[in-house]
């Protein structure tokens, strides 16, 4: 086992022991059938500029110095190729994506194995320890690591749940899909929300509209803005219809009028109107923060009947935990959960067992006392009712706490500075 | 920013000069950010200094100051625009650990300079309203860090519309002072009008050092290019955010050169000059503005001194945060949520407090603090320029937006120059010139 930063600068001799240069970089190569990529050639930086010398013809490459097999001047000019990675230049000290823990993070340096004779890329680096190494006092990091009982070994990530971001010009961006479509919204969210906009135009692209509606439902408002410039109205359109109305609300919110109204109009009318209704309320009230897509029955029903309904209408709510009881005017007059409705025989009317006395909010309830509600009664979700007790939407409890609970500090600073304009 | 100010124009329709304030700022937009966070309580010290010690010859630096800051920020602005990423990421990619190592350290000993600026300043305020220092100080570290991790849009507001009246008293004074209105336009293009004794030049270029220092910031080199990230801008609004740099450029130094004036026109001339009484108080830099204030000219200081050191308080600790977090990349995953903001606030706190810790030491004012750091500001500043210079005028990252032969020739012998004044000054200082 070797790291790089400890091999780069190391002396490189010829076959008759004269020295060429030193090492400056490796290529390394990927094979369909490793999952590591495995070290094919070197470069080293000699008095006449770069030479690229094949691995075969190393005798040893972990070694303090690196002599060849046979002499520099019968080894044929090496063919680089399309798909071939240039450790230093290419790898040490940018930034790639832990597609395992769905974070961006940046190299400090990077592991190499010997395997059957081959070099190959292990780990990469990505702790303090290999910063430490880097500026030579790795020894003083491992110290204060067992001093401070520090676990060293999160430090680094198997190079199979790595993907290199490519910062060339042209700004291609080597995310597979399907590695992609593995990662929870929120994560995808996490990594687009740090990188920059054509990194994360790039990204979004490979999505399909379900996986953006959710990515989309995850990030902050204003970040959603920008986002969906990378996007044509009708894909906008699309998202937007998959997206639950409250979050396409917010998202329309931060729009521009005359766009938002092309949205409206492209969008199918029965969502475009759920949303269109949400809008006329202020953001943070209840009426802004809920969402149309709850479960409702009549009091007439039975539990059987009610479970039947919901296998229907399941589907397409938000949230199928409560089902609110509503007379024909949809005032609302009860509220039982998921397993209230189980444990009831099949027969029994739902007036029975539903809970009379329902905890609701007004729509111009502000969010802090939507939260104190939720939080006290311990609800996933509240009813949004207006004055005459007729039932308009739920807040739920995620949406309650959204803006109460702080986030990371990095979200903060372009608010920060973004409060002006 | 516009409904705001448009709600505030109708409460004040009676009040012309808040209302010409409320037209002004929004016309200029992100440049005001800028230009504001620009001119924090350690340039209101440094500059009333400079106006008093120095009088209208100082005056001929700042407009060479003035367009390289023009053009280094559009560096800045273009390298983040075209290769997207910030300058601290491509120092990182380009350079190594050791470098961004380097580099890191001279930007946090520079900003933690400038934070102990703004921590003696809320002690030099304390003194002028009469409140206890120390509790005081906590209390405003306190609210500074509950500003931070909770961010509020209202409060920016306020305090950014504070600061900005408070320098446009300064340009209300200048005119009422009546200053030699020749002699200051003239000393923009070559100081004259004093005898350049010995004494009068070292001082002249120390407090020429703290006034480039405070004008050019390292952390301001930072921001402008996160700021450029983190905006929506793109590579086709090049031309738009070059404008905008020098305007905001253009802005900074506007503010400057009246608060210079001012107070050159009511101390520099009152016996204030090199060799002369030296400024040391709020009291006495808040003559300055006693044209327009008159009587109530000593509470407006220390506000406005307050609003502008709280936001240096704000804004260069999370300088500091930000660039940690771009050049080593120790960001935490979702679930480390906790882990990743420790170092943050760890960050913060220390700033914070090993700044209160140093302004204890007895018997420095806000004004020995604010000339040594600025300066020290100024000496650091070349290390970033080289990477700077370096980075824009490589073909291979810019294409065609590489730096023509006039930016990298002016930025470059603006940094050769400043190394030169560098040494000159530690000279000045070690021998006691």
């Amino acid at each position: 086992m070797a790291f790089i930063s400890e091999l780069i600068g190391r002396p490189v001799t010829d076959y008759d022991g004269t020295r060429i240069g030193v090492l400056k970089d490796l290529i390394a190569r990927t094979y369909a059938e490793f999952s590591h990529p495995v070290v094919d050639a070197i470069i080293v930086h000699g008095s006449d500029g770069d030479i690229t010398l094949p691995y075969s013809d190393l005798a040893a490459l972990l070694s303090a110095a690196i002599p060849l097999k046979r002499p520099a001047v019968d080894i044929p000019k090496y063919e680089s190729r399309e798909s071939d990675i240039r450790l230093v230049e290419d790898v040490l000290d940018q930034q790639i994506i832990d597609t395992d823990d769905a974070r961006v993070v940046r190299v400090n340096d990077i592991e190499l194995v010997r395997v059957n004779g081959n070099v190959v890329i292990s780990n990469v680096d990505i702790g303090v320890l290999g910063i430490m190494r880097r500026i030579g006092l790795e020894k003083l990091g491992r110290w204060a690591a067992q001093r401070f009982k520090a676990d060293l070994s999160e430090g680094t990530i198997s190079w199979e749940f790595v993907e290199p971001l490519t910062h060339d010009q042209s700004m291609r961006l080597k995310v597979p899909a399907e590695k992609l479509a593995d990662l929870h919204p929120s994560d995808i969210a996490e990594i687009i929300s740090n990188l920059s906009r054509a990194e994360h135009g790039e990204i979004l692209h490979k999505l399909d509209i379900k996986q953006l509606a959710e990515t989309l439902e995850e990030v902050e408002p204003d970040f959603q803005a920008s986002i969906i410039e990378h996007f044509s109205d009708e894909t906008m359109a699309d998202v937007l219809e998959e997206m639950s109305p409250d979050e396409a609300t917010d998202l329309l919110a931060e729009l521009p009028d005359a766009r938002r109204q092309d949205l409206l109009k492209l969008m199918e009318t029965e969502e475009a109107d759920e949303v269109r209704e949400l809008l006329r309320y202020e953001e943070d009230t209840a009426g802004g923060l809920m969402t149309t897509e709850y479960v409702s029955v009549l009091p007439n029903m039975n539990a059987a009947q009610t479970i039947e309904h919901l296998r229907k209408v399941g589907e397409e709510a938000e949230l199928v935990y409560y089902v609110y009881v509503t007379d024909e005017e949809e005032r609302l007059i009860g509220v039982f959960s998921l397993s209230d409705l189980i444990i009831a025989q099949p027969e029994t009317p739902i007036t029975e067992f539903m809970h009379k006395r329902v905890v609701s909010v007004e729509l111009d309830t502000e969010q802090n006392e939507i939260a104190q509600i939720v939080a006290k009664y311990n609800l996933i979700a509240v009813p949004v009712v207006d004055s005459e007790n007729r039932m308009h939407g739920i807040v739920t409890s995620d949406d309650a706490l959204d803006k109460i609970l702080p986030t990371a500090w990095k979200k903060r600073l372009p608010h920060f500075f973004g409060a002006l304009e | 920013m516009i409904n705001f100010l448009t709600s505030l124009r109708e409460k004040w329709r009676a009040n012309r000069w808040v209302r010409r304030t409320a037209v002004i700022l929004s016309v200029f937009g992100p440049a005001t950010i800028a230009a504001m966070a620009d001119n924090d309580a350690g340039g209101v010290a440094t500059y009333s200094i400079a106006g008093a010690t120095l009088g209208y010859p100082i005056l001929f630096p700042l407009l060479i100051i003035t367009f390289l800051l023009a053009v280094t920020q559009e560096m800045g602005m273009r390298l983040t625009l075209v290769t997207r990423r910030g300058l601290a990421d491509l120092i990182r990619e380009k350079y190594g650990v050791k470098v961004s190592l380097f580099i890191f350290v001279g930007l946090m000993i520079a900003n933690l300079g400038t934070i102990t600026t703004e921590v003696s300043a809320i002690r030099t305020v304390s003194g002028m309203l009469n409140i206890p220092a120390t509790p005081f100080v906590i209390g405003m570290l306190l609210i500074a860090f509950v500003f931070i991790t909770k961010g509020n849009y209202k409060l920016t507001q306020s305090i950014m519309l504070v600061v900005s009246l408070f320098y446009v008293t300064y340009i209300i004074s200048a005119v009422k002072a009546n200053p030699d209105w020749s002699l200051a336009l003239s000393n923009l293009v070559y100081p004259n009008g004093v005898s350049w004794t010995s004494k009068y030049l070292v001082s002249y270029l120390v407090i020429g050092m703290g006034v480039l220092g405070t004008t050019i910031t390292p952390w301001g080199q930072f921001f402008i290019s996160s700021f450029a990230f983190d905006k929506k801008m793109d590579k086709d609004t090049l031309k738009y955010s070059q404008f905008e740099t020098y305007w905001g450029a253009l802005l900074t130094d506007f503010f400057s050169f009246f608060m210079i004036v001012a107070t050159a026109a009511a101390l520099n001339s009152h016996g204030y000059g090199v060799g002369g009484i030296q400024l040391q108080s709020g009291e006495q830099a808040a003559l300055a503005i006693r044209p327009f204030a008159g009587e109530l000219a000593s509470e407006l200081f220390a506000v406005g001194l307050l609003a502008a050191a709280f936001m240096g308080l704000v804004i260069v600790p999370l300088s500091t945060a930000y660039a940690f977090s771009e050049f080593f990349g120790l960001s935490g995953s979702l679930d480390t949520d906790f882990q990743k903001s420790k170092t943050f606030y760890i960050l913060f706190i220390v700033q914070l407090v090993v700044a209160a810790l140093i302004t204890t030491i007895p018997g420095i004012s806000l004004f020995h603090f604010a000339i040594a750091t600025q300066t020290l500001n100024a000496m650091i500043l070349p290390l970033v320029f080289f990477y700077l210079i370096k980075l824009t005028s490589s073909k291979k990252l810019m294409g065609l937006h590489v730096n023509n032969s006039f930016q990298k020739n002016f930025t470059t012998a603006a940094s050769v120059f400043i190394v030169i004044a560098s040494v000159f000054t530690v000279a000045a200082i070690v021998l006691k010139w």
